[in-house]
């Protein structure tokens, strides 16, 4: 039963991969269903975005439907909203009129709802749903509101509609649109500060569905964005794409600077998703300014810079999530200071998780560098704007990504060292096994996806800049070099990453064979790691992750406003003598204390002030009753 | 007609001024008793004047069903409620007076209809609207359930009363549906008083502040 449903996901995916495939290289279809849906009828339309965006998801759905048959064995909770989940987020992207968006929409919203309750027993996986639920119903009222208006004024709920008349609307107008709109996307997409539900649900849910939410469904919110901001409103004003830089710009640093500090390799990974959808509307906030200011070339290569990142994220972010499951599978914690060792125990998921660390830290030749390599060439060429006021989001968005991708690397050090390296530190750790071979089959697709879209730019960036140029209204075919090199932009950089591939390659190859020529010894000599002279050498002397972290803490304090907490117990004959020693150095974040907090207390005074009319009693409810029936009289 | 219609609508608000007035529940039965007759003598006025056969029946059920029926199964609610629900010492002059005030509020809120019917009713149009709102603050100030029955009892028949005098006569088939509503709502209302006793003793309002969450 439960493998007959995951594989009929996969056979979903495989459909979706087909028909995104055949839209993203022109073909187009319109399908109504009048009677089915209420205002408008079912409508759905395939074009070259809708065709992109049907490839990401089965890129991400297919090797989880896989990994899901050996994970999830024969449990059958959460079949029904997998399938709903996987089925409505394919309706999405392909939805053409305003009530078959937003009932995909809310369906992809209440099926990952369930899923993310999935251990219903823990009072966590309670608290995760509880705020994803109304993080994701406040994006949705944003949504109907901006999406309600838009129909109000143009006088359709029919997307094609809009397009045509959003040039006819004043600016005013379109802007409050796009503010309404962008929220709501954002929110689904997890910018921050709009990204607190996401490290809590993500590690929540069953890790097939990690992959899909972290992988998949957030990018629905990068699609949101791009059709509410390209397609249906047109160019806008340059603030819209100075806001989307620069909340990109804050969002990927944050992210990977709250992934830093993070334990739990689930929450770990949830927040570099942030991270990366940051990296993702970068791309996007200068294919925006680039469009207003009317330099068309390099407004497609932002689009496609961000494309491809969406498309290497859902690759690698899925193939990540699906090792820390197979990881947390088999130790049977997501805490990273319990495992270690990993490496000699599940060699698999080791090699797979280090291949998804490589291209999220983005190193050629995996299919991350070539993204923000792509990312750094579209920010890079903002000389060509007039206003050089628009320049500073450039610099910043530059220099945001520059530190994102350090701080990323060292955050993947981390994740790998701690996770796979070294002595285990757990005994669930030692007695830890390899995945079964359908997971290992998932997780090898995903690593071989990557090192694929890594290896292939010069085929990828093509394809995508007729995506993008379909999105943008741009009919001059723009040339990206020949199969072995990308020449961006008439030749304002080249890069191949075949050839730096083949120099790896070379380099790894020269390295023995110079050492053997050169007559080095290649006896395998098997010693104890030095261990600063002690005897006994135990998993207790490993690097942590906390310690790992903790130069981070110092620098960065200011946003993370450490609280350190420092136990010791001495022993009773001598202070020189530490018995017990606790440390804890917990962080707290400025977005609950600052932003959440002070929003919640107000809202819940006004709810107490409101509850001063519940009485309780029954006569001054009929009081009330004939008050507003007197004032409707007198009024009318 | 205009001299039947305002004297009969007249005597209605003056019985509905005694029921805010009287405090003893068995009293305040039989004015009701007596304002259902005067509307039934106001509906066969209507009927006659306005040559409607209908309303001549409609008068006949109102009868029945208000002056027999309804008076009946008040009784029965009332059955071990004591006499006077209100403490000693708390006088009823105040509620007079309110009533007496939403008598001007109902000639006010009427005035713009009044100004544009054209009927022979028009003068009783308000004093069938003050019966209304009088039964809306009856139900509002009732100290227990037969109290919040009663003023809705009294709210219905001001409704029936505007509707007879507004529309010159209503159809017969609306009119059956309304004392079906509210003949369904007494014997609900009974039941639910019944219970209500039988768990706490008492029917008092103030008492349901317990129950607040």
């Amino acid at each position: 039963m439960a493998r007959l449903a995951y594989g009929l996901a996969a056979l979903v995916a495989v459909g979706a991969a087909a028909l995104g495939l055949h839209g993203m290289f022109g073909g187009a279809f319109t399908l109504r269903v009048g009677w089915l849906v209420p205002l408008g009828g079912l409508q759905l339309t395939l074009d070259p975005l809708a065709g992109f965006f049907l490839l990401v998801i089965a890129v991400g759905v297919a090797p989880a439907s896989v990994y899901a048959i050996g994970s999830a064995g024969g449990a059958r909770r959460g079949l029904g909203a997998y399938l709903v989940f996987v089925v409505s987020m394919c309706l999405v992207p392909l939805a053409a009129n305003m009530m078959t968006f937003a009932i995909a929409w809310e369906l992809m919203s209440l099926a990952s709802y369930l899923l993310v309750l999935h251990e219903r027993e823990s009072r966590e996986s309670l608290r995760a749903g509880w705020v994803y639920a109304v993080m994701t119903h406040a994006g949705l009222a944003c949504l109907l509101a901006g999406m309600m208006l838009l129909g109000a004024w143009t006088g359709s709920s029919e997307f094609a509609d809009w397009r045509a008349a959003a040039p006819g609307l004043g600016g005013g107008a379109r802007s409050v649109a796009f503010v309404l709109l962008a929220l709501g996307f954002a929110g689904k997409a997890g910018v921050i500060p709009l990204h607190v539900w996401l490290p809590l649900a993500h590690p929540a849910a069953p890790s097939h569905v990690s992959a899909l939410m972290s992988g998949v469904m957030i990018k629905l919110g990068v699609y949101g964005l791009l059709r509410a901001s390209f397609d249906w409103l047109g160019a806008g004003p340059p603030w819209w794409g100075v806001a989307v830089l620069i909340v990109g710009a804050v969002s990927s640093v944050i992210g990977v600077l709250y992934a830093l500090v993070e334990h739990d390799l689930k929450k770990l990974l949830a927040f570099h998703s942030i991270e990366n959808i940051g990296i993702i509307l970068i791309g996007i906030g200068a294919g925006l300014l680039y469009q207003g200011a009317g330099l068309e070339a390099l407004a497609l290569l932002g689009v496609v810079a961000a494309l491809y990142h969406t498309l290497n994220h859902a690759a690698f972010k899925a193939l990540l999530f699906l090792g820390a499951g197979a990881v947390v599978h088999a130790t049977g914690t997501r805490n990273i200071e319990e495992m270690g060792g990993l490496i000699k125990r599940m060699p698999w998921t080791a090699a797979c998780f280090l291949v998804g660390s490589a291209a999220i830290s983005a190193l050629p030749p995996l299919n991350g560098f070539v993204s923000e390599w792509l990312t750094f060439l579209a920010l890079l060429q903002n000389t060509h704007l007039a206003r050089p006021s628009l320049s500073l989001a450039f610099a910043l968005g530059i220099a945001g990504l520059a530190l994102t991708g350090g701080l990323a690397m060292a955050c993947f050090v981390k994740a790998f060292g701690i996770t796979f390296l070294a002595l285990p530190r757990s005994e669930a750790a030692a007695r830890a096994h390899e995945a079964p071979p359908s997971m290992r089959i998932a997780m090898v697709l995903l690593a071989v996806t990557c090192v694929a879209l890594g290896l292939g730019p010069t085929w990828v960036v093509p394809a995508l800049a007729t995506v993008a140029g379909a999105l943008l209204g741009n009919t001059t075919p723009v040339a990206f070099g020949d199969w072995l090199t990308l020449r961006v932009s008439d030749g304002f950089a080249t890069g191949s990453a075949l050839a730096i591939a083949a120099a790896l390659g070379v380099a790894l190859v020269a390295l023995p064979l110079g050492l053997r020529v050169a007559g080095a010894s290649r006896r395998r000599r098997a010693y104890e790691t030095w261990g600063c002279g002690r005897i006994g050498q135990t998993a207790r002397m490993e690097y942590t992750a906390t310690a790992f972290a903790n130069p981070f803490k110092r620098v960065f304090d200011f946003l993370y406003r450490p609280t350190k907490k420092l136990d010791i117990d001495f022993h009773p004959e001598s202070r020189f003598f530490v018995e017990r020693i606790e440390y804890e150095n917990p962080t707290r974040s400025i977005f609950d204390d600052w932003l959440y907090r002070p929003v919640l207390d107000g809202l819940s005074g006004v709810a107490r002030a409101a509850r001063a009319i519940q009485s309780g009693s029954a006569n001054l409810y009929l009081a009330y009753i004939l008050a507003v029936l007197l004032i409707m009289l007198v009024l009318a | 007609m205009t001299t039947v219609s305002n004297l009969l609508a007249f005597f209605g608000l003056v019985v509905t001024l005694l029921i805010v007035w009287r405090q003893s529940w068995p009293a305040r039965r039989r004015l009701f008793v007596a304002q259902s007759l005067l509307l039934a003598a106001l509906a066969s006025a209507v009927g006659l004047f306005a040559h409607r056969r209908a309303l001549l029946l409609v008068a006949a059920v109102v009868v029945v069903v208000k002056a027999w029926v309804i008076p009946r199964v008040l009784s029965r609610i009332g059955a071990g409620a004591p006499v006077r629900p209100i403490a000693p010492g708390r006088s009823s002059g105040m509620s007079v007076l309110v009533a007496g005030a939403l008598v001007v509020v109902a000639y006010v809120i009427m005035l713009p209809v009044t100004a544009a019917a054209e009927l022979p009713t028009e003068g009783a149009i308000p004093l069938a609207f003050a019966i209304a709102l009088i039964g809306l603050f009856l139900c509002v100030t009732g100290r227990d359930a037969l109290g919040h029955i009663l003023g809705f009892l009294v709210f219905e028949n001001g409704i029936f009363g505007l509707a007879i005098l507004a529309t010159y006569g209503l159809p017969g088939i609306v009119e059956a549906g309304v004392f079906l509503d509210v003949l369904v709502i007494v014997l609900i209302m009974e039941a639910v008083v019944v219970e209500v006793r039988r768990e706490h003793d008492s029917i008092e309002v103030d008492r349901l502040r317990e129950l607040r969450g």
